[in-house]
Order: C-alpha cells, then sequence, then structure tokens
C-alpha cells in the first residue's frame, strides 16, 4: 500500500483526528461532573479554612462528602451585592463561586472590554457570625484568588486562605502553602476608606519596642516572590475596595441570637441586648 | 521471556537511563520532584503515557504516512496526555495532586522521552516489545524523579510523603533545595555517580 498517496494522508489524518476527539468529549463529559463535585469541595474547603473551622489539609484528609456536609453544618446565609453594597440576590446555598465565577466578576469589578455585566460580587455569612468574602486577581504565572473571613463587628480578619494556579513552588507557592503567611491577616483590620486595603510589603508593619505591629493593615511580603506578593495586594485590594461600601455599614445587620426574633436581623441586635419584647418566651 | 526482550526492559533502567543517559526530560525532572508524592504521580503518568502511546503508535505504524507521522504521534500522545489529566481530576485522592502538578501533566506532551522513544522504537518494532519499551522508559525516568524527590522532600522540607522526619529534631528547612537549581545539581550528581560505575560511558 502507498502511504505517501496525497488523497490517503489526508484520509488517514482526518479520520484519526475525528476519532481521537470523539474520545475526549465522551470521556470529558462523562467525568465532567465528578471533576465539577472535586473543584466545589475544594472550594468549600478554602471557605472552610478561612474561616478556621480547620486547616486545609484537614478537609483534605476527610473526604468530599464530609467538608459539604460540614459547610451544610456550619454557613447560614449567602447573597451577592453590588458595588454599593446593596444586596442584590440570595444566592442558593447549595452552590459555591467556582474560581471562574470569581474570573468573571473580577472583570466586572475592573471594567474594561472584558466586562459582561454589572458586579454582582457573593458573601458568605457562616452561623457563628464570621462573614467570609473572596478575592481573585493576577500573580506572576497565572490567577491567584482566595477568601477572608472576618468577625462579626465586619472590621478585624478572623482568617485568610489563598490559592494559585501556577505560582512558584517554594516562593510564590507560599502564599497557599505557608501558614504563617495566612496567619499575618488574622487580627488585622484592614483600612476600607484607601485604596490600599491591605498593604502586602517588605518587613510588613513597623513596631514598637515590644515587638507589636503599630499599623493594623501591612502584611509581611513573601521574600523573592515580590510578583506574587504584589498581584495578592493588588487583588485584595481590588476585591476589598468593592467590597468597602458593605462592610462600612450597608451590611444587613446579624441577629444577634439572644433573642427567639425570627429572620436575618433587626435594628434590636445594634445593642448588647434586644429591647423589644420578648413575646415568645413569655407566651 | 527472551534475551532481548529483557535487555528492552532492564536497559532504561540503568545502562540507557532517559534522564541521566539520554539526557532526556530533564525539565519536567527539575520541576515536579519538590515533594515525593509530585514525583510518583507524575512518574504513573509518564508509564502510561508513554507505555500505551508506544503500544498504540506500533499497532498503527504500517499505516501511518510518512509525511505527516510525526503529527499523527502527537495527536496520539496529546491524547493519552489528556485523558491522564482528566483521570487524574476525576477521583477525589487525585485532585489536589493533579492541581499541585498543574501545567506539569500536560507538558508530558512535550517530553521528549515519549516522543524519542516511539520515533526511535515503536516505529520500527512490533506491539508487545513497544509498549515494554515505553513503559520500561517511563520507569527508569521515574526511579531518578524518585530519587531526586526523596532529597529534595527530606533536605527542603524536612519530609517524606508529608511525613515528618527531620523537623522534630530541629532541622531548618533549606530553602535551596527547593528551588530548581538543586535538583539540577542531585541530577548532576547521579550522572557523576552513574559514569564512575559504567565507564563505557566516559568520554575519552
Amino acid at each position: 500500500m502507498n502511504t505517501n498517496n496525497n488523497v490517503y494522508t489526508v484520509i488517514y489524518t482526518t479520520l484519526i483526528v475525528v476519532v481521537v476527539a470523539a474520545l475526549l468529549a465522551f470521556v470529558s463529559q462523562s467525568l465532567k461532573g465528578k471533576q465539577e463535585a472535586n473543584e466545589k469541595a475544594d472550594t468549600i474547603s478554602q471557605m472552610l479554612t478561612a474561616a478556621q473551622f480547620g486547616t486545609k489539609a484537614e478537609f483534605q484528609k476527610m473526604g468530599n462528602a464530609a467538608v459539604l456536609a460540614k459547610y451544610a453544618e456550619e454557613i447560614g446565609q449567602a447573597f451577592t451585592i453590588n458595588l454599593d453594597g446593596q444586596k442584590v440576590q440570595d444566592l442558593d446555598l447549595e452552590k459555591v463561586f467556582s474560581p471562574k465565577e470569581l474570573k468573571r466578576q473580577n472583570y466586572n469589578i475592573k471594567g474594561g472590554a472584558n466586562k459582561t455585566g454589572e458586579p454582582e460580587i457573593p458573601v458568605f455569612i457562616f452561623k457563628d457570625g464570621k462573614t467570609v468574602v473572596p478575592i481573585y486577581g493576577a500573580g506572576l504565572w497565572g490567577p491567584v484568588w482566595g477568601y477572608i473571613a472576618f468577625e462579626k463587628d465586619l472590621k478585624t480578619v478572623a482568617g485568610a486562605y489563598f490559592d494559585h494556579e501556577s505560582e512558584t513552588a517554594g516562593l510564590g507557592a507560599k502564599i497557599k502553602d505557608d501558614p504563617s503567611f495566612q496567619a499575618e491577616f488574622v487580627g488585622e483590620t484592614p483600612d476600607f476608606t484607601s485604596a490600599n486595603v491591605f498593604e502586602i510589603v517588605k518587613g510588613g508593619a513597623p513596631k514598637d519596642a515590644e515587638g507589636k505591629s503599630l499599623v493594623d493593615n501591612k502584611i509581611d511580603a513573601i521574600t523573592g516572590a515580590t510578583m506574587t506578593s504584589g498581584g495578592l495586594d493588588a487583588a485584595i485590594d481590588t476585591w476589598l475596595g468593592a467590597y468597602a461600601k458593605y462592610f462600612q455599614g450597608a451590611a444587613p445587620k446579624q441577629h444577634c441570637g439572644n433573642c427567639k426574633h425570627e429572620g436575618e436581623g433587626h435594628d434590636a441586635c445594634e445593642g448588647e441586648e434586644c429591647d423589644h419584647e420578648h413575646q415568645a418566651e413569655e407566651e | 521471556m527472551n534475551a532481548k526482550l529483557k535487555e528492552t526492559i532492564l536497559n532504561p533502567i540503568f545502562k540507557g537511563n532517559p534522564i541521566t543517559v539520554l539526557v532526556l526530560g530533564i525539565c519536567s525532572s527539575l520541576a515536579v520532584t519538590v515533594t515525593l508524592k509530585g514525583a510518583l504521580v507524575m512518574a504513573l503518568s509518564v508509564i502510561v503515557v508513554c507505555g500505551i502511546s508506544s503500544l498504540i503508535l506500533s499497532l498503527l505504524r504500517n499505516t501511518i504516512p510518512g509525511r505527516v507521522r510525526i503529527i499523527v504521534q502527537l495527536v496520539v500522545v496529546a491524547m493519552m496526555v489528556i485523558l491522564v489529566d482528566q483521570v487524574l481530576k476525576s477521583f477525589e485522592a487525585t485532585y489536589a495532586i493533579d492541581k499541585q502538578l498543574s501545567v506539569y501533566i500536560g507538558l508530558i506532551i512535550t517530553n521528549c522521552i515519549v516522543m524519542g522513544r516511539i520515533e526511535a522504537f515503536a516505529l520500527g518494532n512490533k506491539p508487545w516489545p513497544s509498549f515494554l519499551d515505553g513503559v520500561a522508559n517511563g520507569a527508569g525516568y521515574g526511579m531518578i524523579l524518585f530519587i531526586v524527590a526523596f532529597f529534595r522532600e527530606l533536605l527542603g522540607s524536612g519530609t517524606l510523603f508529608g511525613i515528618d522526619i527531620l523537623n522534630r529534631f530541629g532541622y531548618v528547612p533549606n530553602n535551596l533545595v527547593i528551588l530548581p537549581p538543586f535538583a539540577l545539581i542531585l541530577l548532576g550528581c547521579i550522572v557523576w555517580v552513574q559514569r564512575s560505575i559504567q565507564k563505557d560511558l566516559q568520554e575519552k
């Protein structure tokens, strides 16, 4: 058989490409569900890690089902807001924002040619009062993203978790792998009034004689990973900037848990004690 | 098993090792050897891709048009690489490690060992020996990966397979070991050891 014939060559290559494409499409379709489940569990475990319910390694050991169960147990409410801090719509508690959706919203926040609509960014509130919000941006080699958890007062950071697609192992990858970097965010109070909500800089915050930070929104950058640190800094500034109005007062009042009043929250919870009548208890 | 087949399997493990003798697949051996787990998954992936691509192309070898044979090889290897990546992403146990290896799984396609062995062996031999050749070369590659990763994880993180070994004795992990240049230094040492054992590799 003459395999160098032109017609034969064209038919042969066409055939082999069609067969391979069909096979790959079939495999991709049949595995899609499992892959999405893995990605979802991964995203959820990142949020739970940020909210200090455990470490990422612990969640990894637990397996997907246990992570989802833990999330269902802890999550209180989830909704999206616009840049004015106003609630747009409730989110299905079963759903999470995948890195892909974060990327889309990142374009929407920043504007420009890739904008697909008005920004609609998610807020996740856990039953213990912690509020978790995502951040997303560009690192050195690929996207970086993560979750920052705030305490009930919406001022103090309770925890943070960052992930990346392809930062350098041992350097930029430390934003994910180095717990001490993430731990630096705990207890800090970001400055929502400035464009630099957080600053990730060499040396971190200036310290007084006892080693106590004098400024509350400066984080020590990672040695040898200037670009990744800078990218993460920009991502945090962009996203927390977008949430600024929400955190500065537009947030719905949290339910205090001290009374039996149903609903998301009410003015009475502002004080330390409920001032409305506890009818339910008295009756 | 006849002597020739045995040679096909054993040669790539030591005497004709793809990394230390043929000096192929250097790039990924620097990138994925930070942890033993990563190296293990990478090695298994390369064994699967190399073995099955060799098998498929050896079966097709008499029908492939000579002028487009590299393209046909690429299509088959790319298919295998995507399959491996998809499967790794689908299991709970391997999802995290796939994420960690990220682009390097996809980059198996550029690993010269795969295309090199197909071009040099699979296109001229029967399917069974070709399959064994592919698997053995993958194993030879994996073995070096494993040795390098052993030292890098032990000295760079103080752990083996994520289990603390040195840190409990107050060892401070060495950051240099984590970086790719150290893998190159280690590889150089392995080549040195091999050449001092195997004198016929030394240039006069």
